[in-house]
């Protein structure tokens, strides 16, 4: 009995040491403070300074972004505020304030969005990673079930049905947790933060017209060649832009 | 005219499939008319698609003739000021308690060519029972959004050339708009029906500062033109302009595979034709395709170039203006009409027209002070396939701060293309009843970058009104947050650790629990087998006494080691007569069998081919059989 103890602690002890929250540095709690007051005294370069030297430190949280995207707002910068209120809410789906200034600030610079497919559309009752967590919890409630009917001498009806189940829902939720991976929201969502990209058919200048991207427009990028991206469009448009004027919200 | 059933060019049927179809149509055929004999009286109705239209937008108009399949359509309806084709027929079964009617649906398209208001004369139509007679319709026709009065298409400007065998083209309502506003959009491609041929492709729309709708699934129909029938196919779309100057747009790189004459192939001139008339069958088209030798030949075609000026939006747009573009009318609701202080109210605001919905935002409260407002969700649904029309619902909750009468009313603004301005609808005040004492204000919005960031402690979830973003929040509420998803992240596969291991633990103990049952069973079961296989030797007579009493005490031994679960080398005597519950004679034969077995074990084997007396033999299975 020996054994199940010591691979349980010889995992924590390979991850506790990768998953630990590393200490903000002491200056953070500062520095953030300092750009408040920047931002508060109408320094609002200052103030984004601040700001993104926490990001370039991943010392990361909601609020920063949200109070970064209000700095570029201020700015005159709409494609990067929209980008780091997308941030906001990869981070926190729930941030009110995020929301409401997206959406004022998404509906001026009249910013283009990807429009969700019909499966992610009906996904939306769960986050992803709430997904996941159900994935795995119905896994395991259904191998332990497994295990049990595997043992037990009467295979009860009841047992089988919940078998069954349990591995749709784990399916089911694996599913949706590739689906808005996948998605609009998923980990190729970009943001357009140049002004009036063209979005082109050929990694060239000269090439073919798509589509005009105001900036903060949404777009999910599909592969990168050398400097030009391939990208979804609004629009259930594809084109080419260029790799610099957009930048994927999930660091 | 033609009156030829249209199959799907992108879904051609089996021939079993058809030839099934076929028959279904011979037996309606056969037998819709003898159950006609007991239908009521021919009928006919004509109705409109719409009795509202405007110059250059077409509508349908359907005559659909009930119980009479001999009756004859007519021909030709002609209204000055209007283009009346004939564009293919429908049949319609139906059923009811086992009585079938038939109709036939004969389908026209009206183009107006002016603005005015049109009467389509009632129509003839001949049946068996005599003439019947379809109602006179009314069409008005407004000017177009151009305010043309007079149809531009009137002078042929149509891509669509009779004499060709493809055609495409891109029909636009109007061809001056204003950035954001959303126009239908008609893509028709046709290929003439006597040639054969099959679509690859529907066309594209290619063209920059502009986007448009997901084409819904193409109609396809047979049209006259021009003295022709063409297989028509169209495509229903919207677009929106996303910049101003001219937007050049056109319907590109349709794909169609035809069938075509051999070169060379020149057929002699017909004998019906000497004189050089219209002799349908000298066609050039048909000098190969009777025979069935055509060659295959793919064409790509593509509608002319439409010039779209895309004219900017006046400026000095009001601050509730967010870009929503058409006519709309607004509709408010709340509930519930009673509350206390600090609970929410639903506010639903119903936003109904044509335009682009896309860029239609919540409208906002008139009246801020002493409301919490929160962040809206919306719900679209459209009246067409394109999305140009139709319903948009926004449900958003407020709550007071203090005691209301009423809901301020709200204020959603759009541009009017037709009017040229924009225009502000303002919904009613809803009354509504809050009771209880006043809540404690919300942090109000940052208004200007000099005033102070509020407190973290309050923080309200307000929407912005206007044209304003929210405030600096303070309160991060920690560090460290993390883009990656949960299951890349360590910690979630080391919490997998746990339920795996737990389930390993059980699956390895139940093992060997299972392992060691299973030992015991088998030791078990050869103590059985040998007891059963000695007891059968007993049974037999033969055996020396020595080694009788051997195997009868070893019975004793497997009984006990049974039913005491030890081993049978271990029981003497005193433990077998404990282990059953044996009267006192039993117990003594049970020692003495102890006792004989080790006496003659001990004294030696003595001289002849002595055997054990049958009684005592008897006895002995008497007393082991007693031992259970």
């Amino acid at each position: 009995m020996r054994a199940p103890f010591l691979i349980l602690t010889v995992l924590l002890g390979l991850t506790t040491g990768s998953f630990a929250v590393p200490a903000a540095p002491v200056n953070a709690e500062a520095t953030f403070a300092k750009a408040n007051a920047d931002y508060a005294a109408g320094k609002f370069s200052a103030a984004i300074a601040g700001y993104e030297s926490l990001v370039q430190s991943r010392q990361w949280n909601p609020t920063l972004f949200y109070d970064l995207g209000n700095a570029y707002f201020r700015k005159g910068d709409p494609g990067r505020a929209i980008l780091n209120y997308e941030r906001a809410l990869a981070l926190d789906p729930n941030h009110a304030e995020t929301r409401a200034n997206l959406q004022l600030v998404r509906d001026q610079a009249r910013a283009l969005e990807l429009a969700p497919g019909w499966v992610e559309t009906r996904l939306g009752v769960l986050t992803r990673d709430q997904y996941a967590w159900l994935a795995v919890a119905a896994f395991w409630g259904a191998a332990a079930i497994l295990c049990g009917l595997y043992f037990a001498r009467r295979r009860a009806v009841v047992w089988i049905f919940a078998l069954v189940l349990l591995g749709t829902i784990s399916g089911a939720a694996a599913f949706a947790v590739y689906q808005l991976e996948t998605g609009s929201a998923g980990a190729g969502l970009a943001i357009v933060t140049k002004k009036n990209i063209q979005a082109r058919l050929a990694t060239a200048e000269s090439a073919g017209t798509v589509l005009l991207l105001p900036a903060g427009s949404e777009i999910k990028i599909l592969s990168t060649r050398g400097e030009w991206s391939y990208a979804a469009l609004p629009n259930d448009l594809r084109g080419w832009i260029p790799a610099q004027s957009a930048e994927r919200v999930r660091l | 005219m033609l009156f030829r059933n249209v199959t799907s060019p992108f879904s051609p049927r089996p021939r079993s499939v058809a030839v099934g179809i076929g028959v279904l149509f011979f037996l309606a055929a056969v037998f819709l008319p003898a159950l006609s004999a007991q239908a009521d009286e021919p009928t006919v109705t004509a109705v409109l698609t719409s009795s509202e239209t405007e110059v250059d937008r077409p509508v349908q108009l359907q005559i659909k003739i009930t119980g009479d399949a001999n009756a004859i359509p007519p021909n030709e309806i002609t209204v000055d000021g209007l283009d009346i084709r004939y564009t293919g027929q429908s049949q319609l079964v139906e059923g009811r308690n086992f009585r079938f009617t038939y109709s036939f649906v004969y389908n026209y398209t009206i183009l107006p060519l002016k603005a005015g208001t049109f009467t389509i004369p009632s129509q003839a139509i001949g049946s068996n029972n005599g003439t019947l007679r379809t109602p006179a319709l009314t069409l008005n026709v407004a000017p177009n959004d151009d305010g043309t009065t007079t149809s531009r298409r009137g002078g042929g400007n149509s891509a669509t050339d009779e004499k060709k065998i493809v055609f495409a083209e891109l029909v636009v309502p109007k061809t001056s708009v204003y950035v954001g506003e959303t126009i239908p959009a008609q893509i028709r491609i046709g290929i003439n029906s006597r040639v054969p041929h099959r679509f690859i492709d529907l066309p594209n729309l290619s063209g920059q500062g502009f986007t448009s709708q997901r084409m819904p699934n193409p109609d396809q129909r047979l049209e006259s033109i021009g003295g022709r029938t063409y297989e028509v196919v169209t495509l229903q779309t919207a677009i929106t302009p996303v910049r101003s100057g001219k937007l050049e747009i056109s319907a590109k790189d349709a794909k169609a595979i035809i069938q075509v004459p051999r070169r060379g192939g020149s057929r002699p001139r017909s004998p019906f034709d000497l004189f050089g008339m219209n002799d349908p069958f000298n066609d050039p088209f048909f000098n190969d395709a009777f025979a069935g030798v055509g060659e295959q030949k793919e064409v790509k075609f593509s509608s002319e170039t439409t010039t779209i000026e895309v004219k900017p939006l006046p400026p000095n747009a009001p601050a509730t203006f967010a870009g929503a573009v058409g006519n709309f009318s607004l509709a408010t609701d709340v509930k519930p009409k009673t509350a206390q202080v600090g609970d929410p109210l639903t506010v639903t605001a119903t936003i109904s027209g044509r335009g682009n919905f896309d860029r239609v935002t919540a409208p906002t409260l008139e009246e801020t002070r002493g409301w919490h407002t929160y962040p809206p969700g919306s719900n679209f649904k459209a009246d067409d396939e394109i999305g140009v029309s139709g319903t948009k619902t926004f449900e958003m909750v407020v709550t007071p701060n203090e005691p209301k009468k009423a809901v301020p009313p709200l204020v959603f603004t759009f541009f009017n293309p037709l009017k040229e301005q924009y225009v502000t609808l303002k919904g009613d005040k809803v009354p509504v009843v809050v009771e209880g004492g006043t809540a404690p204000a919300a942090t109000p919005a940052v208004a200007s970058a000099g005033t102070p960031p509020p407190q973290p402690s309050a923080r309200p979830t307000a929407a912005p009104q206007g044209s304003d973003i929210l405030y600096q929040l303070t309160d991060h509420g920690g560090w460290g947050a993390t883009f990656a998803p949960v299951f890349q992240q360590p910690v979630f596969w080391a919490a997998q650790a746990v339920p795996l291991l737990g389930l390993v633990g059980f699956f390895g103990w139940e093992m060997r629990r299972r392992r060691l049952a299973n030992r015991a069973g088998q030791r078990i079961a050869a103590w059985e087998n040998e007891s059963a296989e000695l007891e059968r030797k007993l049974r037999r007579a033969g055996d020396p006494p020595d080694q009788y009493y051997a195997e009868a005490l070893r019975v004793v031994q497997l009984k006990t080691a049974l039913a005491r679960q030890i081993e049978p080398n271990t029981v003497d005597a005193e433990i077998a007569v404990a282990a059953f519950d044996l009267p006192d004679e039993q117990r003594d034969r049970v020692r003495e069998l102890f006792r004989r077995s080790d006496e003659v074990r001990y004294s030696g084997r003595p001289n002849g081919n002595s055997t054990v007396p049958e009684e005592t033999r008897r006895e002995v299975l008497d007393l082991i059989n007693r031992l259970n």
